[in-house]
């Protein structure tokens, strides 16, 4: 079974690829304008930003890049492409001959192009009296379109694969988690010879439904002996099947010709001086080359930047074994609640605490113990010294009276005592360290049982 | 007078145009595929009946802020279609020199009203000589300035690659005056954003050339009147003029079709009875239908025709053959201009093969004639060159016309040339009104 993938993707810009519209509008037809209507004497100017951040793309995909580029016109007509022409990028991409690796696996992308959105059709009322109407908010939002080999083997890969991509690519392009765009996606799929296009599927969860329902379909077709017929489908959500798509246009001859108004554009030199900043994902890579890491364990440092950047600098003075233990036993537990309050100050302080542990300069256990502290904003106090042991006691000694069972049961079994620790714990909520106040609970659990 | 002769589309009302008319510098027209908010703008043709743009195109907008009045819009061929001014859906403009002869396209409506209207300057369009030949016609002077020169916006494309607004006047200081004014970048087009600075000075000129092909086929008494031109030229100028070979010149034509039709057929794609012009109220039909019905109904003939042609040569398998081949001609012309440059301050040819016809004889003519004709306003045209054509004779009465041709952005050189010609010759104008 083959895949190959046309991912059509926004990208963040505030306003359209050929207009100043905003990209983002609360009413129907509220950010249009004569470009991006396509009125008569009306043309297009290029969004630099949207040019940018495709190209950023291209080179992150590890593709070719061309010295000059240009854009197309793509003749077709329908009520929701506003000019009945799209602009759009055919001979000329902004990248060819890529890849991405997922899981160790590389998928090769054909090409990385820019291109405008045509508008939305709203079909609404009875099904006997249905009108359609178009809204063109989205028309001319900037849209990259990127286009992989028949590299992917199952529709399950195909999900995981993008969803890795996007998240790469959003965070290149800087678009936060909350920020959550639509992904498009056409597919081609053949299980055997035959190749079929399933057209303009929206999200990652229907994408892996459309690709399991054709892989169904066309393999029930040669088992049966029949013949897989190269066609067009579109995927219907409700249903959860593919059917074959009734407009013929999308088979049709297009009439590229050369977009005259945007020109050629020279991108040799923009292309050699845009500076990637480093993704998660690429991160993980170099960490994982560089420090001979498992890739797996690689991802997880590489998630956050300070994090990365803790490791790497720990790791040019010690010994490796000994940070990726302090690393995964410690830090990376306690990272979330750290990251929440993170700032130039808290990552010094916090690297000199590393270095103490490491350097020998802190005692194991209370370093450690300072450390997970220090990353969950709980105040640590060294054991023994800094609280009223007496006063534990005396609240032990309450709780039991309270709850004269618990003794009893610690006899039999005893993790009973873990439900005195743990009243004890919100007594003090993190003040004193769980480990002392648990050796005291025992001790004194102990001490009572033998009586 | 516009009821004699149709030379405007729409028009403001004497009554009205004497009473603003204090209050302007000048007052000029447009052609009718420039936007404009205060008038409909219908590029002459039915699909746009009552569209009223929501903005003014740049070059209109720059003469009105100048201080010039707008007082109508300029008849034209459908779209810009046409060699003759004949393919308009309102009206046909008739020559002013002899109203049973056209008036040229397709900017005729503005060349006419430059002859027949005292201190009028017109804006025109031309994308393969739609302002030198009705200047020609029309005895004027008609500008093309360099592609880019002028921003587009605002304009109705009929070949965005090959589109250039310029201007109809009657004198070199009309553009001397005007000129400046409607060049200069643009941030609504990006074509017009890389040009250099225009800068009035006197370029020398001493030497100009005639390609030789440019002589075939023309009729004798254009021959004749250029000749004479050319004596002036040479005796009382004392411009060297000479004959050279350019080669690739037969291949514009069929280069310019090919490329102009193709962009065309992309351009009017947007006509579709949905938006604006004529909405189409057949609502409940299926939109391939739909957009193939109001189409057939309310473009012209000439339209059709430029909109088969160019899907045509758009096509998978034609594309190669034809349009990306057009493309190639376009550069090898380009570089021949560019090697004759190194040489000549200036490129003369005739302007039209002939005088301005008779609508009797136009009607015996086949479209493959009707696009020969524009032979020799091509080759500039397609390579975005600046050029001007201006009155050099009148044989029986009817204005004959040559063009010159100068490098990119020398659009002072053909300003220079004018005023140099203005002093040896004088031109005619009919009876008009001020």
């Amino acid at each position: 079974m083959k895949i190959g993938l046309e991912i059509h993707f926004q990208l963040p810009t505030l306003t359209k690829l050929f207009c100043s519209c905003p990209t983002k509008a609360s009413e129907p037809n509220e950010s249009i304008c004569p470009t991006c209507l396509g009125f008569p004497g009306s043309r297009p100017s290029l969004n630099k930003k949207a040019f940018t951040l495709a190209l950023m793309i291209a080179k992150r995909l590890q593709c070719k890049i061309p010295d000059v580029t240009w854009f197309s016109r793509k003749t077709y007509f329908y009520p929701d492409l506003p000019k009945n022409f799209q602009i759009t990028q055919y001979e000329s991409p902004l990248g060819i001959d890529g890849q991405f690796v997922n899981n160790g696996k590389i998928i090769h992308i054909q090409r990385v192009h820019l291109e405008e959105d045509p508008g939305k059709i709203k079909r609404v009322g009875k099904p006997s009296e249905e009108i359609s109407l178009i809204d063109y908010n989205r028309s001319g939002i900037p849209l990259v379109e990127i286009v992989t080999a028949p590299d992917i083997s199952s529709p399950k890969e195909a999900r995981d694969f993008i969803a890795v991509l996007l998240d790469d690519i959003r965070s290149l392009v800087g678009i936060s988690g909350e920020d959550e765009q639509s992904v498009r996606v056409d597919a081609n799929i053949s299980v055997a010879e035959e190749r079929v296009e399933v057209k303009n599927i929206l999200g990652l969860k229907n994408l892996e439904n459309a690709l399991e329902f054709e892989y169904a379909r066309q393999s029930k077709l040669i088992k049966a002996g029949k013949k897989v017929l190269r066609e067009t489908r579109r995927y219907d959500e409700e249903r959860k099947v593919t059917l074959p798509a009734r407009e013929k246009e999308f088979e049709e001859d297009y009439g590229y010709i050369l977009e005259p108004d945007l020109g050629v554009f020279n991108i040799k030199e923009l292309a050699e001086t845009l500076v990637l900043c480093e993704t998660p994902l690429m991160r993980a890579e170099r960490i994982s080359r560089e420090f001979e890491l498992p890739f797996e364990k690689a991802k997880i440092i590489g998630k956050s930047p300070v994090l990365a950047s803790i490791f790497q600098e720990a790791v040019a003075k010690f010994s490796k074994q000994e940070v990726l233990t302090l690393l995964f036993e410690q830090i990376i537990p306690n990272w979330s609640s750290f990251e929440k309050r993170i700032t130039d100050d808290a990552v010094g302080k916090l690297g000199e605490i590393i270095e103490a542990i490491l350097s020998g300069a802190l005692p194991s256990a209370d370093g450690r113990r300072m450390l997970v502290s220090y990353l969950r904003g709980t105040e640590f106090m060294q054991g023994g010294t800094d609280f009223d042991r007496e006063k534990i006691v005396e609240q032990v000694d309450a709780i039991i009276r309270k709850r004269p069972e618990v003794l009893r049961d610690y006899a039999e079994n005893k993790r009973a005592a873990n439900f005195i620790v743990g009243q004890l714990m919100k007594i003090y909520r993190g003040k004193i360290p769980s480990e002392e106040i648990a050796k005291i609970v025992f001790e004194e659990m102990d001490k009572r049982a033998s009586q | 007078m516009n009821e004699k002769f149709h030379i405007f589309s729409e028009l403001i009302s004497e009554e009205q145009l004497q009473k603003i008319k204090k209050g302007f510098k000048f007052h000029f027209s447009a052609k009718d595929n420039l936007c404009t908010i205060d008038f409909q703008t219908r590029a002459g043709s039915k699909i746009l009946d009552g569209y009223r743009p929501p903005f003014d195109a740049t070059p209109v907008k720059r003469l009105r802020e100048s201080g010039g009045l707008l007082i109508g819009k300029t008849n034209m061929d459908e779209f810009g279609f046409g060699s003759f001014c004949m393919n308009s859906s309102y009206g046909v403009p008739l020559n002013p020199f002899d109203p049973e002869r056209s008036c040229g396209g397709s900017s005729g409506g503005a060349a006419a009203a430059v002859s027949l209207i005292n201190e009028h300057v017109a804006l025109a369009v031309s994308t393969g000589g739609s302002i030198s030949c009705p200047a020609c016609f029309c005895g004027v002077i008609g500008i093309t300035p360099t592609y880019g020169r002028v921003s587009r916006y605002g304009l109705i494309d009929y070949a965005n690659s090959l589109d250039k607004v310029g201007l109809i006047c009657r004198s070199a200081s009309d553009l001397e005056k005007y000129l400046p004014i409607i060049m200069g970048p643009d941030s609504h087009d990006p074509t017009s954003c890389c040009q250099p600075v225009y800068k009035p000075k006197k370029p020398r000129i001493k030497r100009m050339c005639i390609p030789s092909a440019a002589l075939e086929g023309i009729d004798n008494d254009i021959e004749s009147a250029l000749e004479v031109a050319i004596e002036i030229i040479r005796e009382q100028l004392a411009i060297d003029v000479e004959e050279v070979d350019m080669p690739s010149l037969k291949f514009a034509l069929p280069a310019y079709y090919v490329l102009a039709t193709s962009e065309a057929s992309t351009n009017l794609a947007r006509y579709s009875g949905m938006r604006f012009g004529v909405i189409s109220d057949a609502t409940n039909e299926h939109f391939n239908k739909f957009f193939s019905e109001i189409r057939s109904e309310l473009f012209g003939k000439e339209a059709k025709r430029r909109i088969l042609l160019g899907t045509h040569c758009r096509r998978v398998g034609f594309r190669d053959r034809y349009y990306l081949k057009a493309l190639a001609v376009r550069q090898m012309i380009r570089k021949e201009f560019k090697k004759l440059f190194c040489e000549y301050d200036l490129v003369m040819t005739p302007t039209m093969p002939f005088k301005a016809p008779r609508f009797s004889e136009i009607e015996k003519m086949k479209p493959l004639e009707v696009y020969k004709a524009d032979f020799l306003t091509i080759p500039p045209n397609l390579v975005g060159l600046p050029h001007i054509s201006m009155p050099c004779g009148y044989p029986d009465g009817i204005p004959a016309g040559f063009q010159l041709i100068a490098p990119f952005w020398e659009e002072e050189r053909l300003i220079h040339f004018a005023k140099l010609w203005e002093e040896v010759f004088s031109y005619k104008f009919p009876e008009g009104i001020s």
